[in-house]
Formats: structure tokens, C-alpha cells, sequence
């Protein structure tokens, strides 16, 4: 059976931890930056899919820390986390060269 | 610094739709995202954030126990679950068509009374919907079952099976004049619903899943 493809917030997420660790609302932060202000993923759909990925073990804890009195959980990539973001990102690059190249020059120079 | 008190209890309150397990897990930090993300003396959620978390908070209560990689359980607590959704559209569909199926009997039988509309309500109707409702609530108490991996739960899923298979001959050898073709449909689709599910269940794959005891999850 073929993998079904990220979803895009999952995507977003495991991309801005791609870099590092980060907490909750730095993943909210970093994704809003990452799509231009397009993705604003909200709490509950951020929490579901960090223990969605936790799960699967893409992600992990890194380390807790307190401030103000607040949890702030840090949050890295496994190194299968890694592995399936780079395939993931290999797969949507291959998808858009041949979806530029088709559309021909025209095209490319609006975008 | 703003007084978050009212607004973090109304968060609070909001969270309780998530499972307990999970608010033990993730509620605090929730809470700090939440709360930080908020405007300046902002009292309450906004609606979107509400619908939100209600929507993610109620998705993860039913999200399937199993893992989604152990497809062959994950794919029968979703069947099970559009068991319990047929069973609802039928209690559904019998309330909604109560008037037209009087109006159909009176049309047929000249002179017919309410005494003997309410005779058939008690003995054809309140049977059918309370037998629906049992079946609903035993779709969805499988589906958690299952989903966790209890044993006992697909053996009572196979004798569930057991019985909506006679269920489902009994009615067709009383002849299609008391199944009324609506009926057997619905009672048709519940039974392969059944054996979907009972195939994914005593699949091959699933068996590892079943023989890990479900307090190791």
C-alpha cells in the first residue's frame, strides 16, 4: 500500500523543529513565519499532532522548563523524524520542478 | 502583565474535552501557548480557538485506541464506529417518518383509531428504536474495546456478530410482508458492517496487537 502524503501542518511543525528545539508557541511562531503568515495552526490542532508524532516517535521531548510559573515543553526531531521529513521534502521538490518545468517560463516568472 | 484568571479558567473548562490521560500529559503547556498567544486583557477564548480545541478535544476522545499502524484494528474501530452511526440514522429516520407511516396505515386501513396507532407504536416502533440504541451503544463500547486491544472485546464482538446474523435470517424467513424494505436494507449493511469489522479483527495482524496486555499502551 503507498505511504499517504503529510499532511501539511504536519509538515510545517517537523519543519520548524528541523532546526532545533523549540516549545509549543515557537512551533506557532516559526510556522506562521515559515508559510508567509498562511498557516496559524491554534493550540488544539498543535497538541494533537505533537502527540500524534510523539507516538510515532518522529518527535520527542527534549527538555521542560519554567517560566513565569508556565511549563514550557521543548520539543526535537527523532532521527526518524529526520529521515521522514527529508523524504517527505525530496518528494514535494521532485512534484514542483516537474509542475514548473510543465507550466513552462511563463509561469515561473510570476510565481 | 495582564490578569489571566478568569480567561485561563475558561480555558480550563474548554480543555476538559480532551481525555483525561491526554489533559495530564499536555494541559499545562496547552495552557501556556494558550495563554500566551492571548491579547492584551482579552476575558474570553476567541471563537475560533474555542471551536478549536472542542473539535480537537471530542476528535481525540474517539480517535481509535489502536495506532494507526496497526491498520487492520485501526480500520475496524472506524467500521465500528459507522455501525454506530447507521444504527443512529435508523432511530433517526423512524422519528422522522412516524407521521407519514400513520398517515399511510390510516390511508390503507379505513376507520383506523389512535388506540390503534399508539398499539403500534408500543409494539413495532419503541422496540425497534430501543433495540437501535442497544446496538449503537454496543458499536461504540466495541469500538473502545477493540481499539484498546481487549481480548474480550472481539470475542464479544464475534458473538455480536452471532447475533446479528440470526437477527438478520430471522427477519428474512418471516418474509419480506413484516420486513419492510427499508429495514432490510439497513439490516443488511449493519450485518456486512459486522463482518468487516470481524475479519479486520481476527486478521493475521491483528493478532500481535490483541496479545500485548492493553496496560503496557
Amino acid at each position: 500500500m503507498a505511504k499517504r502524503s503529510m499532511q501539511e501542518a504536519t509538515f510545517l511543525i517537523l519543519t520548524a523543529l528541523a532546526s532545533g528545539s523549540q516549545h509549543g508557541y515557537g512551533i506557532i511562531s516559526d510556522v506562521s513565519e515559515i508559510s508567509a503568515g498562511r498557516v496559524r495552526l491554534r493550540a488544539g490542532t498543535l497538541y494533537t499532532a505533537l502527540d500524534r508524532l510523539r507516538a510515532e516517535a518522529l518527535i520527542q521531548v527534549d527538555r521542560e522548563e519554567v517560566v513565569d510559573n508556565r511549563l514550557r515543553r521543548y520539543y526535537r526531531l527523532t532521527a526518524a523524524g529526520e529521515d521522514l521529513l527529508a523524504t517527505e521534502a525530496e518528494r514535494l521538490r521532485t512534484h514542483a520542478q516537474v509542475a514548473l518545468m510543465r507550466l513552462g517560463p511563463a509561469q515561473r516568472v510570476m510565481t | 502583565m495582564t490578569d489571566c484568571t478568569g480567561l485561563e479558567r475558561r480555558y480550563r473548562r474548554l480543555l476538559a474535552s480532551y481525555p483525561r490521560a491526554f489533559r495530564r500529559e499536555h494541559q499545562d503547556e496547552m495552557l501556556a501557548v494558550l495563554l500566551t498567544g492571548a491579547r492584551d486583557g482579552q476575558r474570553r477564548p476567541g471563537v475560533a480557538d474555542v471551536a478549536n480545541l472542542v473539535r480537537s478535544g471530542l476528535g481525540m476522545r474517539l480517535r481509535p485506541g489502536a495506532p494507526r499502524s496497526v491498520v487492520t484494528v485501526f480500520a475496524a474501530v472506524r467500521v465500528m464506529y459507522l455501525g454506530a452511526a447507521v444504527e443512529l440514522g435508523t432511530i433517526i429516520t423512524v422519528f422522522a417518518s412516524l407521521d407519514s407511516l400513520r398517515a399511510a396505515i390510516a390511508e390503507r386501513t379505513p376507520g383506523y383509531t389512535s388506540a390503534q396507532w399508539h398499539a403500534e407504536l408500543l409494539n413495532r416502533m419503541v422496540p425497534l428504536v430501543i433495540a437501535a440504541a442497544i446496538a449503537c451503544g454496543v458499536w461504540l463500547w466495541m469500538a473502545w474495546a477493540n481499539g484498546r486491544g481487549h481480548r474480550w472485546g472481539r470475542v464479544t464482538f464475534a458473538a455480536f456478530f452471532g447475533l446479528t446474523t440470526i437477527s438478520l435470517l430471522s427477519g428474512l424467513a418471516e418474509g419480506a410482508a413484516t420486513y419492510a424494505p427499508a429495514d432490510l436494507i439497513a439490516g443488511v449493511v449493519l450485518w456486512v458492517l459486522a463482518l468487516a469489522a470481524v475479519v479486520l479483527i481476527f486478521n493475521r495482524r491483528s493478532g500481535g496487537y490483541y496479545r500485548q496486555a492493553p496496560t503496557e499502551r
